[in-house]
């Protein structure tokens, strides 16, 4: 069925069906580090138990598959961007992610962590207990190739997490396919595959996408993925709320991550044009993922909630 | 398993189980056209070669253990050798290669070399050759580096366009010798971006086709200048010298090839690239042509299935298989491994000492 543009005709049956918003960040909620027009306003709005349309207000999760922050670091973006009302446990990063699925699959503490990814993997790693090595520092490290030297990897790494990294580097993918190669039974897990994203106000940057398809190209194996679209953190959502997915509404700017996470668990769905999705690509023929709203921004919400 | 049988050219490939070995020629119009994404290979005399699909079905006969090697020596015009694991391993010669080489000169039999390694050009490639006591000319070695710059010669990729390299100083040199600007290359290992608000990335518009192998010097800002490229330069092509998912760099252990930079930009671009590297047929195609050789005359020696044998099978020439290199017995008579060699043998040297068994 055809997306409809959000209106005042249709808003409010979508606001009355459902009690959470789930709201991706980057492209939604901010670009960069630059908050967009009007969301601060639209989210004090949703959970407000006082607006003319419900006298219940919304819960608001955020659920974003950029692993380069843990979900304290980006609890300190909100509040730095003035969001202040957002705290921790509302936040659900792919970071978070990818600790909640070795935990959740019981991945032996003596094991280690390979990370090639963000200072947000390392932390949810160690939140939850686990040993993590790599990261951003490998980006200083160099591989050395002699005829009589071995590139030497950890041999009790039993896990290689593979998220967005800008630091990048050559060492890094050698010692992640050792790993998965090499050691017995290694997990190859991607916190997301999103080809680009805006890691900058002005352009979008290759995503995390980019560096597991490496991982992939080396090791001829595919990933678990723990992000957007796959449904993994659905499952903590519904153990947060107690709700139905079919009561939760995903407002995201990509159709192959956040709309059709919404679409696989069962919720409604609002794709926003302010990020790396225009209204073209949306009606595009070639378009197979077809969300049930949408809009231009995340602040439209407040022009069709205080419209009569 | 990535099937890298369908990324020889950027549209899909059609599948055909169950049928006999045989080639899906792909022929793209407009060569001539500002788009330039093509597969069409103009010849000297002006009749266009093919950028062959790859046959899907691999040959389900078991490999032979090879025993009359002058059977096999005799049925054959050409020998074309892979280097890694077949003549050397990292800088040390294959033990009797240096006689096998000679033998098969004797004989009258042309030798050619053709490498997926990117890393140095035809001429560095010569040079160790000659290192190692072997007598090759450069004319007769074909690394994916020169197969780029072949390939953009032969859609007459325009002089006015540039080239942007994420790889080494091979690609750099043979683009140089075929008369191609380029940019990028290592030197771009060293430059930093910084993600931070009002900054963008400039990219040059002039960027006609990306060049992607194996660089050791990886990093983000490439990533993201190829992406800029490809993504947003009309009609610019997206060419990969190889997409090998690990190479032996030391002889004493893997490392990750070119296959990995090569995910990295089909991860951000969503596009497969033009790969011009074994198992592609293009430098089998090319190399026919230039020395005007039947394929059925050739013979493949290779240490890989997936790129060596395969490419051997797709252009239609025998196959031999050693096992001095990556492949071993077992992996060879897998149940997992479809592609079968029509002989296999512990090393080349064995020309010589199987002929000697024979007599």
């Amino acid at each position: 069925m055809a997306p409809k543009l959000l209106s005042s005709t249709n808003f409010k049956s979508l606001f009355n069906s459902v009690d959470t918003f789930l709201f991706d960040c980057d492209g939604v909620i901010w670009k960069g580090d630059t908050l967009i027009d009007g969301v601060s306003h639209t989210l004090d709005l949703l959970r407000s138990k006082a607006s003319s349309l419900s006298h219940s207000g919304k819960n608001i999760v955020f659920v974003t598959n950029n692993s380069m922050k843990s979900r304290r670091q980006y609890a300190e973006k909100f509040r730095s961007l003035g969001l202040t009302s957002v705290t921790q446990d509302e936040i659900f990063s792919s970071s978070f992610a990818a600790a909640m699925y070795l935990k959740a699959n019981n991945f032996p503490k003596d094991k280690k962590v390979y990370v090639i990814g963000g200072e947000g993997i390392l932390e949810e790693l160690q939140l939850a207990g686990f040993t993590g090595l790599g990261g951003p520092e490998d980006g200083e490290k160099k591989a050395q190739w002699k005829s009589n030297s071995l590139f030497q990897h950890d041999k009790t790494v039993g896990a290689v997490v593979v998220g967005l990294d800008p630091n990048i580097n050559y060492y890094k993918l050698q010692y992640g396919t050792l790993c998965v190669r090499e050691n017995r039974g290694c997990l190859f897990i991607a916190t997301n595959r999103d080809a680009v994203g805006h890691m900058t106000d002005l352009q979008e940057w290759p995503g995390a996408g980019c560096m597991v398809a490496a991982m992939c190209g080396s090791t001829e194996r595919e990933p678990i993925v723990v992000g957007k679209p796959a449904t993994f953190m659905m499952d903590f959502l519904i153990q947060k709320f107690g709700t139905e997915t079919s009561r939760m509404c995903m407002v995201g700017d990509r159709l192959d991550t956040d709309v059709l996470f919404g679409q696989n668990a069962g919720c409604k769905t609002l794709l926003v044009l302010s990020g790396c999705t225009s209204e073209s690509n949306l009606l595009d023929e070639n378009n197979k993922i077809e969300p049930d709203y949408y809009t231009s921004m995340v602040s439209d919400i407040t022009k069709l909630m205080d419209s009569p | 398993m990535l099937n890298r049988t369908t990324l020889v050219s950027s549209s899909s490939v059609s599948l055909l189980p169950n049928s006999k070995p045989f080639f899906s020629v792909k022929a793209f119009s407009g060569f001539r056209s500002s788009s330039f994404s093509g597969g069409i290979v103009r010849r000297i005399d002006h009749k266009p070669l093919r950028v062959m699909t790859p046959n899907l079905t691999p040959r389900a006969m078991a490999a032979q253990q090879l025993e009359n090697a002058d059977q096999l020596i005799d049925s054959v015009e050409t020998f074309i050798f892979d280097c890694d694991g077949v003549i050397w391993k990292g800088d040390k010669l294959i033990e009797g290669v240096p006689e096998t080489l000679d033998m098969l000169r004797a004989k009258g039999k042309r030798l050619v070399f053709v490498t997926n390694n990117s890393t140095k050009s035809r001429k560095q490639y010569g040079k160790k050759f000659e290192t190692l006591g072997l007598n090759v000319n450069e004319e007769e070695i074909f690394a994916s580096s020169f197969a780029a710059a072949a390939y953009l010669q032969s859609i007459n990729f325009p002089k006015d366009k540039k080239v942007y390299v994420i790889g080494e100083e091979g690609i750099l040199k043979e683009l140089d010798l075929a008369g191609f600007q380029y940019l990028g290359g290592p030197d771009d290992g060293k430059k930093q971006i910084e993600l931070k608000p009002g900054f963008l990335m400039e990219h040059d518009n002039d960027v006609g086709a990306v060049v992607v192998g194996f660089d050791r010097y990886f990093n983000y800002y490439k990533i993201q200048y190829g992406t800029l490229c490809i993504r947003e330069n009309p009609g610019c092509l997206f060419i990969a010298t190889n997409r090998d998912a690990v190479t032996h760099l030391t002889d004493a252990q893997e490392w990750a090839g070119g296959g990995s930079m090569v995910g990295a930009l089909v991860g951000s671009c969503q596009r497969e690239p033009l790969v011009v590297g074994k198992p592609s047929t293009f430098m089998m195609d090319y190399l026919a042509d230039k020395f005007g050789i039947e394929k059925s005359q050739i013979c493949m020696v290779g240490d890989r299935l997936d790129t060596d044998i395969l490419f051997g099978q797709n252009g239609g020439c025998k196959t031999l298989l050693v096992l001095s290199g990556v492949t071993s017995i077992s992996m060879l008579e897998s149940p997992e491994n479809k592609i079968q060699p029509d002989f296999y043998t512990s090393k080349i040297s064995d020309f010589l000492s199987l002929k000697a068994a024979n007599v």
